[in-house]
């Protein structure tokens, strides 16, 4: 079944990861920077360089998600000039299967309904999607899979560079959990306010969104930070650091389905 | 009157005092370039305004180096008073077991100070300013140490300055915890998720030292997060003002 393989791009605000299927199977990531200044040849050099170090796989299709508009059309641009396959860009038009029940549906960025349909396709119930990436954002996705709403908070690595920009006594600390909450040096301090801190946050947020609702949900972490988060939450049930990527195959096999 | 001066990454507070009360007080925008001479003409036409009381003492907190001496000749030259800086060698009657206390920003200790004063107890600060800082003083009165967050307003401007499909939101609170438009889901994120974090970490705190501990609550953004917090019961927007005038007293005590 694999003579083509699926290629999902997702564009966020800090970076654009590339993830290559075959049919389920997620065979290959990359990490990009995000950098709209970069031009479609830019992008395009480093794609397929990637690409020759694993072979030079036939590329069949292409989904792409962004939250970055100025980086779309660079994107598609990169896709047909370098790869030759048009994408299928998530967006309104795009069937994902998922009713919004969002004041306006196309205000909800792409990568926020697609973590949503990954996430669904798991539980196939009641779901809160944490995605720890430039933002904090919370997604709430019904019982019957209908994406309802969300919770928007700065992420953890644009608020700490916040705070050593703008507090003229702090400096910048390693991103590591301290063995107590409350700390007797400023390094300590700093890591116990951002890490214990952060995971409040989130907890804080998850449990008043299942108390609003009155469910109990479950709670799949995604983005960046999820990883060194998601073991301090005591709310956060699975992590999975690709799920922009799979909702992407998910989406576009509903599309391919025609 | 004592004038008690905090001196803030965002803010320079002024307030006079006339023994326990705070009579005025006064808030300037906290520039590292400004001079003794432009404090002094600010402070001068304020206090010009309210009858040109006398002052008999200046207490100083800063956190921006800078700025410390800046206010100290101020007050040398248009109050024609010493004042006295918190640090190193005041007395201010709390055993601080920090690693090295002279890390320690002042601005924490005076509010920890002021805090114990009301509590007489173990008590949690949380100061909701440029930062957000946790501070824990147990039952004898010892300041043991504390936390330090980003605070909500840098965080909400890094949020819109970062993101690129986000724009700025009047910080007030939204109708509900889950939004239905990106500018309630950015409300519902600052308000609702700063106050989660405070409540979180009050109950780390609390688990990690002792769960009677009471909560006082200050800083610019401590009016608009309490109300939406579960465990803050006492908030005074003039804490560190109020450590500064008792840690004036315990010096001129002596």
């Amino acid at each position: 079944m694999s003579s083509g393989l699926f290629l999902a791009i997702d564009v966020s605000n800090t970076h654009t990861v590339l993830g290559i299927y075959d049919g389920k199977t997620l065979r290959h990531h990359w990490r990009l920077q995000t950098d709209s200044g970069r031009t479609a040849d830019e992008y395009g050099v480093i794609v397929q360089s990637l690409l020759g170090g694993v072979g030079n796989p036939a590329i069949q299709s292409i989904a792409v998600s962004s939250s970055v508009p100025p980086m779309t059309q660079i994107i598609e641009s990169l896709c047909q000039t370098y790869i030759g396959v048009t994408p299928l860009v998530v967006g309104p038009g795009v069937r994902t299967g998922m009713p919004i029940l969002y004041d306006k549906p196309q205000e909800v960025g792409a990568d926020r309904i697609v973590n949503a349909i990954a996430a669904y396709e798991r539980t196939r119930d009641t779901t809160i999607v944490v995605d720890f990436s430039t933002a904090t954002i919370f997604d709430y996705i019904s019982e019957k899979g209908e994406y309802v709403g969300g919770v928007i908070a700065p992420g953890l690595g644009i608020a700490s560079d916040a705070l050593f920009d703008r507090a003229a006594k702090l400096y910048r600390v390693e991103l590591t959990k301290p063995k107590t909450v409350i700390g007797r040096n400023t390094a300590h301090a700093i890591q116990s306010g951002l890490i214990y801190g952060y995971v409040s946050l989130v907890d804080g947020l998850v449990t008043r969104i299942q108390k609003e609702n009155r469910v109990k949900a479950r709670v799949i972490a995604t983005g960046s930070y999820a990883t060194l988060l998601a073991p301090e939450s005591e709310t956060i049930d699975d992590v999975d650091e690709f799920l922009t990527l799979d909702g992407l195959r998910l989406i576009h096999e509903r599309n391919a389905d025609d | 009157m004592l004038l008690a001066i905090d001196v803030g990454n965002t803010h320079i507070v002024f307030g006079l005092y006339q023994g326990k009360h705070l009579r005025h007080h006064w808030r300037l925008r906290s520039n590292r370039a400004t001079t003794a001479d432009e404090v002094g003409v600010f402070l001068g036409r304020l206090l010009r305004g309210i009858g040109n009381p006398s002052i008999s003492g200046v207490a100083i907190s800063s956190v921006v180096p800078p700025l410390t001496q800046v206010l100290v000749e101020m007050s040398q030259q248009y109050l024609k008073q010493a004042a006295l800086v918190v640090g190193p060698g005041v007395t201010t009657g709390m055993p601080i077991l920090y690693d090295d206390p002279r890390q320690l920003g002042t601005d924490r200790l005076v509010n920890a100070i002021a805090a114990y004063e009301r509590t007489k107890g173990p008590t949690i600060v949380v100061d909701c300013g440029t930062a957000t800082k946790f501070e824990y003083v147990n039952g004898a009165g010892e300041y043991l140490g504390g936390a330090i967050a980003p605070g909500l307003g840098i965080a909400s401007d890094a949020l819109s300055e970062r993101a690129a499909r986000l724009h700025r939101v009047e910080l007030v609170r939204p109708p509900k915890v889950l939004g239905r438009n990106t500018i309630h889901s950015i409300q519902s994120g600052l308000i609702y998720g700063y106050a989660s974090m405070l409540d979180g970490m009050v109950a780390r705190i609390r688990r990690e030292h002792d769960a009677k501990a009471r909560v006082v609550a200050t800083g610019g953004f401590s009016t608009l997060l309490v109300p939406a917090t579960e465990s803050i019961e006492i908030v005074d927007e003039f804490l560190t003002l109020d450590g500064l005038r008792l840690i004036y007293e315990r010096n001129i005590g002596q």
